[in-house]
Formats: C-alpha cells, sequence, structure tokens
C-alpha cells in the first residue's frame, strides 16, 4: 500500500471526483466503467530475447521477455521443462522505485502472475503445457525464463504484465535441438543448434488477466494509478479462452461479500471475451509488422 | 492460562486445538495445531513507528511469516516466506481496525513449528487469535479454509501430501460474523460452478473454525478473572 | 581471432570508423518530468529524470546547489547469458556513479539549490556501448525535461584492434579484451568531461583512438540536436503556433 501512497497526492476536490465520476459511469477520462484504455503492442523488442513484446496501456508500459536455456529436466518431471517467472519494476517507472523500493510490489506481481499463468501444482490451469519444451526424455530440456519490467506504471500493472507475457510467449521461437545419434546424454551433451528451424509454444490456452477495481459500490477495469488510490479492493481473475478460472488473486485491505465476489467474477468473465479478441488482433498484427 | 481445547470437526476434519499465551514476552500468542501443522504466533505492540516511516494516521502492520528448520520433511526447506508475510498481512490488514493506533506499528511474527499442508490458513487464523489475545481492536476473528482440488473431488484442509498433487487450490479468509471475505486467492483451472461450490464449502467451515477460536478467547478470558 | 578482415569489415559489415545506426524517441515514460530512449545497433536504453523537487532526504540536502542522484540499473534478460543478480551490484554501482558525475558537471545546478533531481536509467538490451547509450539518453531526458544545461553531453567509445582503430564497440569486440575508450564531451564547449579506459595502449596510439571516439561523439551530438530540434517542432506544433 505504502507504494501506492507515494504515487498519488489527491486533493480531496479529487478524490471525490473519481469517485463522482465512477458512480456515474463517466471517468475523468472520458472512459465507461467497463471500457479498456488503447492497447499497443509490439513484438520482437529484444533483440537477444527468445521471445519479447512490449504493451502500451495508456501512460502504463511494460515488457515482457521469453528466455530459452539448456538444461537437465526435473527428475520428477522427467518429460517437461521449467517454467519460471520473475517480474521487476525499474526505477524509470518512479522514484519510489529506486534502489530496493520495488521489491515488495515486484514480489506482489510475481506472485499473483505465477499464481495466474503457472496453474496448480499437477500443471492444470497453466498458460501452457512445459512438456513441449522436452527435447531428450529425462535428459535434456528447455527451461523458460519469462522476466517481466515495468518501464511505466500508471495503474492495471497485471493486466499489462499478462497481456506482454502472452505476446512474448507467441512471439517465442523454440530453436530445434537436434541429438546427434547415439550421443551419450550423461555428460554434458553435445547438442546441434545450428539449424535455423524454430518451433512455436501452443498459446491457445494462455489466458488473460481481468482486473476489476472496486471503488465505492461499482467496479471498473483497466484503473489509472489516481483511481487504484481511490479503491477498497480489487480482484485480478485470469481466464482461458474456454472461459474457466485460471487463477484468482484479491489485493486491498477492504473485506467482500462473498456474493460481490462470486458476481465479479462473472463479470471479469463476460469482460475478457472482448479483451481476449482485442488483443490477439493486436498481438496477430504486432507480428505481422515484425515480420517484415 | 487457558485450558487445553479439544474439539473434533467433522469426520473429513483434522483437529483443531487453539491456545491463547503461549509466548510470555509478547503483549499477545498463540498457538494452533491442527492435523500435524503446528504454528506459534506472537504479536508486539502497538509501538513507535520507525523514525525513517513517513507519518501515518493510521496503524501499521508488519508481518512475518517463518519456518523452523526442522518444520518440513526435509531439513531448512521451509520457502515462500516473503510470499506467505504479504499474503498474512492482506488477509489481517482488512480485520483490524487501524485508526484505533495512529503512528504506532503492531508486528506479528510467526513460526511454523511444524508443516503439515495448508500452513497459511492455519498461520492466518492463528495470528488473528494472537491479536486478539493481545487486545488489538478488530472488526472480527479472521478465519481461513483451503480447499484442494484433486481431479474431480474437492478436499477441505488439505495435509501435505494432498497438496503436493492437487490441481488447484482455493484459499479463503473470512471474517465470520460479518460474512465478508478478507483474502481470497484460486490457482488451477475451476469452472465458475467449481469456484462456487469450494467457497460455499470454506465459508461454511471458517465460520465453524471462527466459534473454535472465539470460544477459547472466551474460555481464556474466565480463566483470567478467575 | 580477426575482428577486421582484409577487406577492412568489421564482424557485423561495418567499416572500422563507421557507427552503429542511432536512433533516439522523447517522451516514452509519461508519467516522468522527463524521458527518451536511445539506441545503439541493439543496446537500448531508457532514462527518465524526475525533478527538480523537494530533496526526499533532509540530510543530504546541499543550501548551494540541486543534488543529482543517478540509477542504472539492467534488468536479467539484457545481456546473452541470462543470471540473476540483485540491484546494486558493483558494476551498476560504477555505471551509476559515472553517469551521476557526467551529468552533474553540466547541468546548471547553482540555479536550482536545495532541490534534487533523480536520473533513472534503465538498460533493456546491452550489446556494447551501454555507458556511453546511458549518457546520451540522460542528456536528452534532461533536456526534455527542460533543465538547464552547460551543454549536451554526448558519448561513444571507440576501441583498438587488429592493430585499427574502431569506433563504436559491440559485445563481441569489447569482450576480446581488447582497449575500450568511453570519451564524453561537451561538443559546443569543445570540453571533455568524460574519459575512461580499460586496458594498456601506446600513447600515440590512445590519442589517435581519443580522437576518434571524440569524432563519435560529434556526430552522436548532431544527431541529439536533429531529434531536439525535431521534438520542439512538434510540441510547437501541437501548441498551434
Amino acid at each position: 500500500m505504502s507504494v501506492r501512497e507515494w504515487m498519488v497526492g489527491l486533493s480531496a476536490g479529487e478524490k471525490h471526483f473519481i469517485q463522482g465520476g465512477i458512480a456515474q459511469d463517466l471517468r475523468a477520462d472520458g472512459r465507461k466503467r467497463l471500457t479498456y484504455r488503447p492497447i499497443y503492442v509490439e513484438t520482437g523488442v529484444i533483440p537477444q530475447a527468445d521471445g519479447s513484446a512490449k504493451v502500451k496501456m495508456g501512460a502504463t508500459e511494460v515488457i515482457a521477455s521469453v528466455k530459452l536455456d539448456l538444461a537437465r529436466p526435473n527428475p520428477s518431471q522427467p518429460g517437461k521443462g521449467k517454467v519460471s517467472l520473475f517480474v521487476s519494476c525499474s526505477a524509470t517507472a518512479g522514484p519510489m522505485f529506486e534502489g530496493r523500493g520495488s521489491e515488495e510490489l515486484s514480489a506482489e506481481l510475481s506472485v499473483a502472475l505465477q499464481r495466474c499463468l503457472l496453474g496448480g501444482k499437477s500443471g492444470a490451469g497453466a498458460a501452457f503445457d512445459p512438456s513441449c519444451l522436452s527435447i531428450v526424455d529425462g535428459k535434456l530440456c528447455w527451461d523458460a525464463y519469462i522476466d517481466g519490467l515495468v518501464v511505466s506504471a500508471d495503474g492495471n500493472l497485471l493486466d499489462a504484465l499478462g497481456a506482454a507475457i502472452k505476446a512474448a510467449l507467441i512471439n517465442t521461437r523454440v530453436p530445434v535441438a537436434n541429438v546427434p545419434a547415439g550421443a551419450s546424454l550423461d555428460e554434458d551433451p553435445d547438442v546441434d543448434l545450428s539449424s535455423q528451424e524454430t518451433t512455436r509454444i501452443d498459446t491457445s490456452g494462455v489466458p488473460v488477466i481481468v482486473t476489476l477495481t472496486k471503488v465505492g459500490r461499482h467496479y471498473i477495469v483497466d484503473a489509472t494509478s489516481e483511481e487504484e488510490s481511490q479503491m477498497s479492493s480489487a480482484v485480478s481473475v485470469s481466464i482461458n479462452k474456454e472461459r474457466r478460472i485460471c487463477g484468482l488473486t484479491k489485493r486491498g485491505g477492504a473485506g467482500l461479500d462473498p456474493s460481490i465476489i462470486l458476481d465479479m467474477i462473472s463479470v471479469a468473465s463476460h469482460v475478457s471475451e472482448q479483451l481476449m479478441n482485442k488483443l490477439d488482433s493486436e498481438i496477430a498484427a504486432a507480428e505481422a509488422d515484425e515480420q517484415m | 492460562m487457558a485450558d487445553l481445547r479439544l474439539l473434533r470437526m467433522r469426520c473429513y476434519w483434522r483437529l483443531a486445538v487453539f491456545r491463547t499465551g503461549a509466548v510470555n514476552a509478547a503483549s499477545g500468542s498463540a498457538y494452533a495445531e491442527i492435523g500435524d501443522t503446528k504454528v506459534i504466533v506472537s504479536v508486539f505492540g502497538p509501538r513507535e513507528s520507525k523514525k525513517a516511516m513517513m507519518y501515518s494516521d493510521i496503524g501499521r502492520l508488519n508481518c512475518n511469516v517463518s519456518y523452523t528448520t526442522f518444520a518440513t520433511p526435509v531439513r531448512g526447506q521451509g520457502s515462500d516466506n516473503k510470499e506467505f508475510s504479504s499474503m498474512l498481512h492482506k488477509a489481517l490488514e482488512g480485520a483490524i481496525i487501524l485508526d484505533s493506533f495512529p503512528k504506532t506499528t503492531v508486528d506479528v511474527f510467526a513460526l511454523v513449528l511444524e508443516s503439515g499442508g495448508s500452513d497459511l490458513p492455519v498461520v492466518i487464523s492463528c495470528a488473528s487469535v494472537a491479536l486478539a489475545d493481545a487486545g488489538i481492536m478488530m472488526y472480527d476473528l479472521v478465519a481461513s479454509v483451503s480447499v484442494s482440488c484433486l481431479g474431480k473431488n474437492l478436499v477441505i484442509d488439505p495435509v501435505l501430501e494432498e497438496e503436493s498433487y492437487q490441481d488447484g487450490s482455493l484459499m479463503i479468509s473470512s471474517m465470520p460474523s460479518r460474512d465478508e471475505v478478507t483474502q481470497l486467492t484460486i490457482t488451477g483451472e475451476w469452472s465458475t460452478a467449481k469456484i462456487h461450490e469450494a467457497m460455499m464449502l470454506c465459508l461454511d467451515a471458517c465460520s465453524k473454525l471462527g466459534k473454535i477460536m472465539r470460544s477459547c478467547l472466551k474460555e481464556a478470558a474466565l480463566a483470567s478473572q478467575e | 581471432m580477426e575482428y577486421v578482415n582484409p577487406e577492412g569489415i568489421r564482424e557485423d559489415g561495418r567499416r572500422p570508423l563507421e557507427m552503429r545506426h542511432l536512433h533516439a524517441e522523447i517522451g516514452t515514460v509519461a508519467r516522468a518530468d522527463g524521458s527518451a530512449v536511445f539506441e545503439m545497433g541493439n543496446t537500448k536504453v531508457i532514462a527518465a529524470v524526475y525533478g527538480p523537487r523537494e530533496v526526499q532526504n533532509r540530510s543530504q540536502q546541499l543550501n548551494d546547489q540541486a543534488l543529482v542522484r543517478c540509477e542504472y540499473s539492467m534488468p536479467n534478460f539484457s545481456t546473452g547469458d541470462r543470471m540473476r543478480k540483485p540491484k546494486g551490484d558493483r558494476r551498476s554501482t560504477e555505471i551509476s556513479l559515472v553517469i551521476r558525475q557526467t551529468m552533474e558537471a553540466c547541468i546548471l545546478t547553482h540555479l536550482m539549490p536545495r532541490s534534487q533531481i533523480d536520473i533513472f536509467v534503465q538498460v533493456l538490451s546491452a550489446d556494447g556501448g551501454t555507458r556511453s547509450a546511458c549518457i546520451n539518453a540522460a542528456t536528452l531526458a534532461l533536456a526534455d525535461a527542460g533543465i538547464p544545461m552547460r551543454d549536451l553531453v554526448t558519448s561513444c567509445s571507440a576501441g583498438y584492434l587488429n592493430s585499427t582503430p574502431l569506433l563504436d564497440l559491440s559485445y563481441f569486440e569489447d569482450s576480446a579484451g581488447g582497449p575500450d575508450v568511453t570519451v564524453g564531451i561537451l561538443p559546443k564547449l569543445d570540453k571533455v568531461t568524460l574519459l575512461q579506459m580499460d586496458a594498456r595502449l601506446p600513447i600515440d596510439i590512445f590519442e589517435n583512438v581519443v580522437q576518434l571516439a571524440t569524432e563519435g561523439c560529434k556526430a552522436v551530438a548532431n544527431y541529439i540536436h536533429e531529434v531536439l530540434l525535431e521534438n520542439t517542432k512538434q510540441l510547437e506544433y501541437r501548441r498551434g503556433l
């Protein structure tokens, strides 16, 4: 919370204006309660990564990258690569993220995204099947490192990061590793990565994250940081194409009535469909741009 | 102080025991044992906030969860502390009347003695008993329960082994007498109907757990009067 | 290792005295007082400036000039190999210091006593010459924030491999272990504000390499001027003037 209080200093009049606007379904920037800011997607922004994307939602700007490393799979899951996800907040987003100031928020965002995208312990509900990263069962696999970076913060970081990671995963090219026949894989394996061939990750199951922020009696999507400072609580739901819930996190101190939570879930699931379509077309356009 | 209180909950529940006054040096403390999971929470304060912190007209809450080296089957494997600490903070902050101690800080230190599954829910419930024991003003006690989804079945209050095979989990912290949810997390893939079912199961369990916590506090209060 | 082939072409297809492609954009971080992205080939850096504003830590306040602070950070995905390291390791502390000192020398700090200026530099992708790119990005961001400066500091690096002076080293050339000279100049005043080298070099060749790097700085300065001019025109246009 301390980070959020830092970011915006609002007078009583401004607070009243924001709350009043939300109650009347006309927000300070002219949007309705369930309208997103324009979303811009650019893929392939980091040449060193195997997949990367930049997403802008209003003044919020985040970058996600996917990097693949050759590794030995975990003996308990021989046919799968390891997937890890971390988020960091750049000091460029604001002086409060300087030094160790970003740790709290970074950890909160990392945990929330891990919950929304990596699924349960058994892997149910994960964004993609990590078995597509396997090269030789039990011997060799790709480990995927997903990194998020907040460059500019103006609210709704979680949804933006979720969208950027989705775009980065779609952008990811997994190199085809040719293991020489008869090579012993028990020592350090010699793998031929020279071929230009690449495969893609099946990203059809990657969910989108919808955060509903409750201000007064109403909920809004895509809150700016001014609006977030007025929230009583927020619920982030990650929803996939089949409209199944893949993860949920509640933020903010105030308690919520259980029936309100269920209502928020159904609203989020309704909103997710529009967001998913919008995002898919933006990502496709960005991918086409990059090919040119 | 308080009598050891044993209450057998419904058959698929583990045995739940709460006891206040486990640490003498603290302003308030509680010990909780649910099945194999054993937790001690001590509460210190309210004390003066550190000078470096900005002025605040509401109180601050500082939470920390740690594991003993022998808490887990493999020595010193208790991880997730930072994550648990922030989750504990979020679950409690909505229930505490922070306006009642401006400019000051309350410390909540939780120590998991033995990890036997559902650690975080036990820590949260135990912490709210400890806060009550310390005389910190709260709207209501916070009871917390988790369910695991194993295939098609929902398992309430999962043990360690069940947690390691779960497809998904749902954890609710609620204030039972106000019927409000202070914290909710879901992992894994769920349908809306299933979430509904799991939430109802959890809320029902929370209200029962709340009663046990309440009776523990009542008994402690009676014992101190005598 | 051959870094320059007999035809005089470098590993990435450049001539020895050729710079990489420059690209700059102003005002990329909407919430900052000033911000810029600066690219040199594959090296990409974002800088954001906050201030001048009230000093956060009273004990650091200076009564006769502004306090300039700088933080440099590099995410773990920016380089070729991925590693996890905490913020504030020695390398980034050193670069933070270099950027701070360079920028402090050109900001007219005496005009803003008892205030603080924060410069945050974030590397997005590192392919050699991050130091120079950071300084160039910081200059643009400071100009965008409207902070009074003596001149626009610009920076460029040069090296010496295979008995050839090379301008603007890439990561591949930088890691060859040869000398790497980073120069920062104030182009209008024709003064050097930053000079760093981390290897051994005969003094006459050193002069040549520094001369080359200075030429590079001037080329960067020209580009930065163009970008700022274009940006000002845009601002003017938007105001309807």
